[in-house]
């Protein structure tokens, strides 16, 4: 599989001349195309910051965050939003819809960004609805939807400017778990029939157990990674 | 509600500038309407000499010639004589300094609006002789009342200090107080006759029958009279002409203030409005919205806004405006005394100041956008981790 995210040795400090507080310490990550991966551990362990970082938010105090090959540490803040826009795609704990906006021109709100003309956003939309299962809430302000409804509208957002992969920080967070089971339900598919590259931070149980790969956190650490695990054994049955 | 509440700030202030300039116009409007139909006239016709000391021997020659073919001619509405000299008026508590006009009272109530600015006693009889009306600030000084006599002592076309003694008739007030105090009126043939000029007089007082001709008919009258000294109520009162040239001036002046007003009022809205969306603005940026673009929606936005507020400031100053023409705006709340004193009526009609319209436009819209400018520069500066944190 292609390596989507590869991350060097990454630290995040806050208060670097006081009392330095490392949020992200250290950290090597290579994620390939088409994981579902779960980023866990407790509050304070720097899931965030990582997801921040490797989304282009933030920028780290050392190391190096290459996605698709590029070294996205090294852009200017310009070129990065434009990284950003075509190649990542967020969703974020509390949705953040713009609340003018129908749900539809929200979604389009991004495509418009990449100057991909109407007929494309249309068909892309109509799509992306099937997809979540709102196609009857299109023109729907987010105030008239669910808090599941508009996390689902919030993914579609994510997903509409074809991004290589998506990063979501804590998407259940605020879901009773029946949004949540169908929220991941739609996560899932995309994944496995689309092969769509998922990265998501969570303390949520029901979404550690649906993900195929998980890596704990711990102040600012990877103290577990079960991809590792996995490579491990694959290592051994093959010497076996 | 917050952008209810930049769209009644930019109608407020459209409103609150297109109102000043309204009033302005109105009152230099009435300001000229009182110089040229109850003061001045359009035009005045004296000899060359007379306004350097006001001797009465400077008479226009041929005068009744001159008046009867200004009558005539195509424009002006009416031509009025006046026989003038500077004297002394004196009673028996005190004196004063004065111009004393003698006038033929039909014209001169047409020219002037004489008879109309009475406001106790009578217009002249003409069965009576040496009646004189004078004006209320003058009445007051010299403590006259109707039928007091005076003393009115000047030269006559010779040289020779003659006096007559003439009663109150009349008492007038203007709109111009000044004028009041320093102008009697007195039949031309009682005052001819104590200067000694028979049928002459010094002043010829032209009304026509629309400004504009004011320029092109002051030029053909000194085509053909060049003798005389020929002025506009320009030249005559250059007070008033400085007066309207300014106060256009001032008027913008007075706008821009309330533009620095409604600016700030701008500024406060939209740094509210930035703040309350901190992080819809860090997940635009996060998303890949660049900053040209975010500046551009904020700068569009309050454009928008502008142009959602102007229509309605727009009509409402045309309605309350054109309410105020018809009906008048009392200012005598301003103090009379003190709105007499500059030469304005105390009733003024606010007139829509059409032509300005464009320049207030450019100036509101250029305020809106200078104030968004702040606010905008702040959400640029704004970094989507810390701003989604909000």
């Amino acid at each position: 599989m292609d390596t989507v995210i590869d991350a060097h040795n990454i630290s995040k400090v806050y208060n670097p001349e006081t009392i330095p507080v490392y949020a992200v310490n250290n950290v090597h990550l290579h994620l390939k195309k088409g994981e579902f991966t779960a980023l866990v551990g407790p509050s304070g362990s720097g899931k965030t910051t990582l997801l921040n970082l490797i989304g282009g938010l933030d920028k780290p105090d050392e190391g190096n965050i290459l996605i698709n090959g590029i070294d996205i540490t090294k852009l200017s803040a310009n070129d990065l939003i434009d990284f950003r826009l075509h190649n990542i795609g967020f969703v974020f704990q509390s949705f953040n819809l713009i609340p003018v906006l129908t749900a539809k021109e929200n979604v389009e709100f991004i495509m418009q960004l990449q100057r991909i003309n109407k007929k494309q956003r249309d068909e892309r939309i109509k799509q992306l609805f099937k997809e979540i299962d709102l196609e009857d809430k299109l023109n729907e302000r987010p105030s008239k939807l669910s808090g599941g409804q508009q996390q689902r509208v919030a993914v579609a957002r994510a997903l509409a400017s074809k991004p290589k992969f998506i990063l979501a920080d804590e998407p259940t967070a605020n879901l009773d778990s029946k949004s949540a089971s169908n929220l991941l339900d739609i996560m899932d598919k995309l994944n496995r029939e689309e092969n769509i590259t998922f990265l998501f931070s969570t303390h949520d149980q029901r979404v550690i157990d649906r993900a195929r790969r998980v890596i704990t956190l711990v102040d600012g650490r990877i103290v577990s990674d079960t991809a590792e695990v996995s490579t491990k054994h694959e290592d051994a049955d093959m010497k076996h | 509600m917050r952008s209810m509440v930049i769209i009644l700030s930019i109608a407020v202030g459209l409103f609150a500038g297109i109102a000043v300039l309204a009033l302005y116009k109105g009152m230099m409007k009435s300001r000229v309407r009182t110089l040229i139909y109850a003061e001045a006239g359009h035009l005045q016709i004296h000899d060359s000499n007379f306004k350097k000391d006001y001797d009465p021997r400077y008479v226009i020659i041929n005068g009744s010639k001159i008046i009867k073919e200004i009558a005539s001619a195509p424009g002006v509405l009416l031509a009025a004589p006046r026989s003038i000299t500077q004297g002394m008026l004196a009673t028996t508590t005190g004196s004063a300094g004065v111009q004393i006009n003698g006038v033929i009272p039909e014209l001169e109530y047409a020219v002037s609006q004489l008879k109309r600015k009475i406001v106790e006693g009578a217009k002249f009889n003409s069965a009576k002789k040496n009646e004189v009306l004078i004006g209320k600030k003058l009445a007051d000084k010299m403590k006259l009342k109707l039928r007091s006599k005076l003393v009115l002592t000047f030269t006559d076309s010779s040289g020779t200090i003659v006096s007559g003694a003439f009663r109150v008739a009349g008492i007038f007030q203007s709109d111009n107080a000044p004028l009041d105090e320093k102008n009697v009126y007195v039949d031309i043939k009682d005052l001819n006759a104590l200067l000694s000029i028979s049928y002459a007089f010094h002043e010829i007082v032209i009304l026509l029958d629309r400004d504009e001709d004011v320029s092109s008919i002051q030029d053909n009258l000194r085509r053909r009279y060049p003798g005389l000294l020929i002025e506009s109520w320009r030249e005559i009162s250059p007070e008033t002409d400085l007066l309207v040239k300014t106060t256009n001036q001032y008027s913008y002046i007075i706008m821009i203030i309330i533009m620095i007003a409604l600016a700030f009022g701008i500024i406060n809205t939209m740094l509210m409005a930035i703040i309350e969306r901190t992080r819809e603005i860090g997940m635009m940026l996060a998303l890949g919205i660049n900053r040209l673009r975010l500046f551009t929606l904020i700068l569009l936005e309050t454009i928008f806004l502008t142009l959602a507020g102007t229509p309605i400031g727009i009509l409402a100053a045309w309605l309350i405006i054109n309410y105020y023409n018809k009906k008048g705006l009392n200012l005598s709340g301003l103090g009379e005394e003190m709105m007499s004193s500059f030469g304005f009526g105390m009733i003024i009609y606010p007139e829509f100041p059409i032509d300005k319209l464009a320049g207030v436009l450019i100036i509101v819209i250029a305020t809106a956008i200078i104030s968004c400018l702040f606010p905008a520069l702040r959400a640029l500066m704004l970094q989507p981790v810390v701003a989604l944190r909000r």
